[in-house]
């Protein structure tokens, strides 16, 4: 379903742009509140809850053997999808993974992959038989803006809670999955004309392109990616990348907390 | 329903395996809207069954041939997440969820005063997110708290609840283990303050003597579930800040 944007919506966006404000009070570059559960789905070998505002998202990590990759022998595998189901908003409908799914899974998926944070060789149970693979599954129950940096958070989450379920597949005793690092997304839409931080429902709305940034523990990007029609000048992304940094420093020491209690 | 007769699924004392007895339920607790983007909803928690559902509408009825002139259509979608299950579960649909959703649907249009409506559509989502036997009942349960959360006027929440049979003996609510190794499950649907059922499904064997029995169970813990659901409601609207 194509959600009508009305004009109304986008000269008020325009308008509170250039009184600096936000549609629901936050300043330009203020993030919602963020609530994380983990280890909250049974059945789950690793599983996280994550709430921004009105959004609210599962993600669960499932094991399964596989036979390795001809040429990586000794190599498992990860993959990370997405599925935006007609529960999260009525703009949802069934159907085949749409485009916009597809999308979020995959930028999910190439942040954590590409921070390193799973050895993949340790993912090997007997070199060119038998290794995991480990998949995230990450279900939007609830959509209310900024669905990226909920799925981001949550898949995180769940992998570094993850125990490999070793002893019910008969390959040994159930062991604590490895993950060396924390990646984390930052997502930012332009709302009357300029980038805000962690949009709500209303400012995807009334906004324009979207920017996803990814970045690991040593402040190094992972993943990037641009969405929706619109483009944007090299200023305005090195301005929200120093933003990006900072809040992926806060967003890392949440899940750090959480794992610390 | 295999069967088996080799697993002790009773205990020597008579209790099942996990210390229940053989009317009692697993714990049930229900909460009301907690799903923001979505005009009604409910979280189901019955014994490890996680079912959430989401209510949208009532709103138009598109594609125009779904359309009824009399009365609005409830489209259902029970689906199970990838991680419901202890096997990971591929994304989409399959024969067993859409026959699910059929007959939930149509145990829903039984309740709900559809005929107010006329030519629209309610959608009711029902995502599974842990899987431990009994999630169509459980699913049942959310979608009818969800369907009141929503403002939809119904006669009555239906309530889902189920019995069955393990080493021959009738029990309530059936576990993961008691489903697997059972000779007989019964999930109905249950309108408590009228006393009808508007969703029945069995499979295995049945005496009509166990019937009656599981029927009994059936209605007292539909009952109990229903005192829960209501529950739920007063507290997602008491305090007037909704």
């Amino acid at each position: 379903m194509v959600e009508l944007v009305p004009n109304l919506l986008r000269q008020e966006m325009a308008r509170l742009a250039e009184q600096d404000a936000r549609i629901d009070g936050r300043g330009r570059f203020e993030g919602r509140e963020i609530t994380l559960e983990t280890d909250c789905l049974y059945n789950a070998e690793g599983s996280a809850k994550v709430t921004m505002g009105k959004t609210v998202v599962y993600a669960g990590v499932k094991f399964e053997i596989r036979t390795p990759w001809p040429d990586r022998p000794a190599e498992g595998s990860l993959m990370c999808g997405a599925e935006l189901r007609p529960v999260a908003h009525r703009k949802y409908e069934p159907g085949p993974p749409s485009p916009e799914s597809i999308e979020l899974g995959r930028v999910v998926d190439r942040g954590i992959r590409e921070s390193g944070c799973i050895d993949m060789n340790s993912l090997c149970i007997i070199p060119g038989e038998k290794v995991w693979g480990v998949m995230i599954d990450i279900h939007v129950l609830s959509d209310g803006g900024n669905i990226f940096d909920a799925c981001g958070l949550a898949a995180i989450a769940a992998l570094r809670t993850a125990v490999v379920p070793a002893e019910r597949f008969d390959v040994g005793e159930d062991y604590t999955l490895s993950v060396n690092g924390t990646p984390i997304m930052a997502s930012f839409t332009r709302v009357g004309g300029r980038y805000v931080y962690d949009p709500c429902e209303e400012e995807e709305l009334g906004g324009d392109e979207r920017i996803h940034i990814t970045i690991g523990d040593e402040g190094h990007l992972h993943s990037l990616q641009k969405g929706l029609r619109g483009v944007f000048t090299p200023q305005e992304f090195a301005e929200i990348f120093e933003v990006a940094q900072e809040k992926c420093v806060e967003l890392r020491k949440i899940v750090a907390k959480k794992e610390a209690n | 329903m295999g069967g088996y007769g080799d697993i002790q699924l009773l205990r020597d004392d008579g209790l099942r395996l996990d210390g229940r007895k053989l009317d009692e339920s697993r714990p049930v607790s229900i909460q009301a809207g907690i799903l923001p983007a979505a005009d009604g909803s409910a979280m189901v928690t019955h014994g490890l069954n996680v079912a959430v559902a989401a209510v949208y509408g009532p709103m138009e009825a598109h594609p125009r041939k779904i359309q009824r002139q009399d009365r609005a259509v409830i489209d259902v979608r029970y689906n199970m997440a990838p991680f419901s299950t202890s096997d990971r579960i591929r994304p989409g649909y399959n024969r067993r969820s859409r026959e699910i959703s059929k007959v939930t649907a149509e145990a829903l249009e039984s309740a709900v005063l559809v005929e107010r409506f006329p030519r629209s559509k309610i959608r009711v989502e029902i995502e599974i997110l842990a899987a431990e036997a009994g999630t169509r009942c459980a699913g049942i349960t959310a979608a009818s708290v969800a369907l009141a959360d929503a403002g939809i006027p119904m006669r009555d929440m239906v309530v889902g609840v189920a019995s069955g049979k393990i080493e021959d003996t009738v029990v309530l609510d059936l576990d993961k283990a008691e489903d697997n190794y059972g000779q007989a499950d019964l999930p109905v649907g249950i309108l408590p303050n009228t006393g009808e059922i508007a969703f029945l499904q069995m499979d295995g064997d049945l005496s009509p003597e166990e019937f009656d029995l599981a029927m009994e169970y059936n209605f007292k813990a539909a009952k109990e579930i229903h005192e829960i659901m209501v529950d739920a409601l007063k507290a997602r609207y008491e305090g007037g800040d909704n």
